[in-house]
């Protein structure tokens, strides 16, 4: 840790895990409904479940890049962060509003729309909450007067994030108005501006781990961007397809969002040639893993997954299939879960000042594994009953209850897989909440020893 | 490439495809009133609307195939099911659906009148909205458009409650009687026997028609009439009739019940 203040962004992680962790909570409670039948089916129906469970991964997640940036802008920036005061406060109110939001959706407070549930004063919660992020971020830049591409793409992700969450704020009387708008937000967030946030974290990471040279970094980082941008902006027009859009938005839509896995494909090959190049020797293994990890997982999630079921000839027949989560899953761990992992692991040794060859590193790559190979089978789970349910739905015309019991035999398989998995996730938060700081301890007092045994 | 040159790519690019999209937004502005049929979109339609968001149906059903993939999509339900029976449903599910079988239902949400009044007008809009296309063959909750698949073993000749819609459709798709051997409920997919979508609307075309002989007077006593003797009307399809006889087999009247003859009319009836 080169400056004090970074120090601010462990506490934004320390949230950002244990909603993680309240996350898997959710997403275990969601597959036993569809194993059903549900004993809670009046206290606590699937919707619930759900709404909570997608919401506190956006809101983790965010907070995982928040932290991010608290951690990298004073590093790039070569300098104390503005204000770490203001900083606690924001997440305060962060947490705040989080906490309340889950809790309301318990109880059924809701505006039910997909995604974008929170209720109006939460929503202008997260609204001031970005502002003050912002405003920190932006004088800890203006006063230091230095400002590189990669944190340049890192913060204009995040300012990105906050404009682009106003049109949650607009309500429609015309639902397709509405479903028009509420793309504007999740689209553009996760297919536009957070690959933006992911390849910034992602060059931060490649150049600290493999020393690859930043100029060439950064050089092909406005390519990647650039990229997100022209397949991401028309390509908007996959969740269009069919709201009551004009037909135009098929073909030329369809062309564009065919054009999104190169992003992710870019990035892959971006981590690659770094490694290539510059090889693999830091000492931080853990980091790499995520790092390369990511960049692979989200070019076959986001990218070969999403290509799939992207072209309209295609998604006509999966449209609103189990086909979406297969893609769903694997894009958001690949691309914005295992990032944020991936900045956390860089930083921890750093914060806490001790090298990363210890004993917990076999622990964490243990949850890095579990945590692979939990998502895959459950992305395979998804697979088996989304190509079920196109076929035997869609396809063929049997009612949807009918097939739904033909799937069974993927939710067990989807169970099983989730269970890995959220073991995973469980050793991570284990060695970040238990082991590090034990670890931290111990060799503090050992550098104390020896110092005494020198005297 | 370098440095000044990839940025240039990044501005250029990014600005290009702004341009584009936000003049398809505006296209669309321009063009969503007709593909939507703003012209009905009544007070009760946006209250409906917030029934829909309240209740936040789209966290277990799709509409427009966006939401989640829980229920069943309920894009064209008005259509395929009539507000009566949505009515009824909205008021108890449980009677209709059993959640031992299905392994899931829907929980009953305690709505007024009103409110059930306004999401059906809702979903009715909803179902005209021009969706180019979509879905390409109808999304059928329960039941089957091929013969055989709708059986799951022994349980699905059992209703899950005394509802005569529900036992209707429970009888439907046992064997015997075996209904769904030969006959459909979704539109233009005919077996063996013609699809029973919307039977009610074709019974009354028919009895209106000169060409019918029979005693009925409105649509059910016309799916009773048919299930009794199903000469009274024939259909003419090389499957379905032959030298002006039905193939329809005879013998139901002794075989099934009065009662079990009524739940038959009252599930038929509901089909749209």
């Amino acid at each position: 840790m080169r400056y004090k203040s970074q120090r601010v962004a462990y506490a934004y992680w320390v949230v950002a895990l244990l909603l993680y962790g309240l996350q898997m909570v959710f997403g275990l409670l969601a597959v036993a409904k569809y194993l059903g039948p549900d004993p809670l089916l009046h206290y606590l129906p699937f919707d619930r479940v759900k709404e909570v469970h997608t919401n506190v991964l956006l809101v983790w997640v965010l907070t995982g890049f928040m932290g991010g940036a608290y951690w990298l802008v004073p590093e790039e920036s070569r300098t104390e962060l503005y204000s770490p005061r203001l900083a606690y406060a924001a997440l305060a109110l962060w947490t705040t509003a989080g906490v309340t939001a889950v809790v309301g959706y318990l109880f059924g407070w809701t505006e039910g729309n997909k995604l974008l549930e929170q209720p109006y004063p939460v929503k202008i919660a997260i609204v001031i909450v970005m502002l003050m992020f912002l405003y920190n971020l932006g004088m800890t830049i203006w006063r230091a007067k230095r400002l590189t591409t990669t944190e340049g793409v890192l913060v204009a992700g995040l300012a990105l994030t906050a404009i682009l969450y106003l049109p949650a704020l607009l309500v429609f009387d015309n639902y397709t108005l509405s479903i028009f708008y509420r793309w504007w937000t999740v689209h553009l967030w996760v297919e536009g501006v957070w690959e933006m946030i992911q390849a910034g974290l992602l060059a931060y990471l490649l150049i600290r781990l493999s020393g690859a040279d930043r100029e060439v970094m950064e050089k092909w980082l406005y390519v990647i961007v650039g990229l997100t941008f022209i397949s991401g902006l028309i390509g908007m027009a996959h969740h269009y397809y069919w709201i009551g859009v004009p037909g135009y938005w098929l073909p030329i839509g369809g062309f564009f969002s065919a054009l999104e896995p190169l992003v992710f494909l870019g990035m892959a090959i971006y981590a690659y040639s770094a490694m290539r190049r510059s090889g693999l020797s830091h000492p931080n293994k853990l980091a790499l893993h995520w790092t390369i990890g990511s960049a692979i997982f989200s070019a076959l999630g986001a990218g070969i997954l999403g290509l799939a079921h992207t072209w309209p000839a295609v998604n006509k027949w999966t449209h609103g299939t189990m086909i979406t989560p297969m893609h769903g899953h694997m894009a958001f761990f690949g691309a914005y879960v295992m990032i944020v992992l991936a900045i956390i692991s860089y930083a921890i040794p750093e914060y806490y000042g001790h090298s990363e060859e210890k004993s917990e590193s076999s622990v964490g790559l243990w949850s890095f594994w579990l945590q692979i190979s939990g998502m895959f089978g459950m992305t395979m789970a998804f697979a088996a009953a989304g190509v079920t349910q196109t076929y035997l739905e869609r396809i063929l015309g049997m009612g949807y209850l009918d097939t739904q019991r033909k799937m069974q035999v993927h939710y067990v398989m989807l169970t099983a897989a989730g269970i890995v998995f959220v073991i995973g996730v469980a050793l991570f938060l284990y060695d970040f909440f238990i082991l590090a700081p034990r670890y931290a301890r111990k060799s503090s007092t050992w550098t104390a020893e020896a110092d005494l045994a020198e005297a | 490439m370098n440095k000044r040159q990839t940025r240039a790519f990044f501005y250029a690019g990014t600005g290009v495809c702004a341009l584009v999209f936000l003049g398809m937004t505006w296209d669309t502005h321009r063009q969503i009133p007709i593909l939507t049929n703003e012209s009905k979109l009544t007070p009760e339609v946006i209250q409906g609307k917030r029934v829909w968001h309240k209740n936040d149906c789209i966290n277990c059903h799709t509409l427009l195939g966006e939401g989640a993939y829980y229920a069943p999509d309920l894009t064209k339900i008005t259509q395929q099911r009539g507000a009566p029976y949505i009515k009824a449903f909205l008021k108890d599910p449980s009677k209709f659906y059993s959640e031992e079988r299905d392994r899931r239902l829907m929980p009953t949400l305690n709505l007024s009148e009103k409110e059930i009044d306004d999401v059906i007008v809702f979903l009715e809009w909803v179902g005209h909205i021009d969706t180019q296309g979509w879905p390409p063959r109808p999304i059928l909750v329960s039941g089957s458009a091929i013969p055989g698949t709708g059986m799951m073993g022994a349980v699905s000749g059992t209703a899950p409650s005394n509802e005569p819609i529900a036992l209707g459709q429970a009888l439907y798709r046992a064997s015997p009687p075996g209904c769904f051997a030969c006959h459909s409920v979704s539109p233009g997919v005919n077996l063996v026997g013609p699809s029973l979508a919307d039977i009610a609307a074709t019974a009354r075309r028919r009895i209106a028609s000169p060409a019918y002989h029979g005693a009925s007077k409105d649509a059910a006593a016309y799916i009773r009439e048919s299930i009794l003797n199903p000469n009274a009307f024939v259909v003419v399809g090389p499957t379905f009739s032959s030298g002006g006889l039905s193939l329809m087999p005879a013998g139901f009247d002794t075989s099934l019940t009065p009662r079990q003859i009524d739940d038959l009319v009252a599930y038929l009836m509901t089909l749209k």
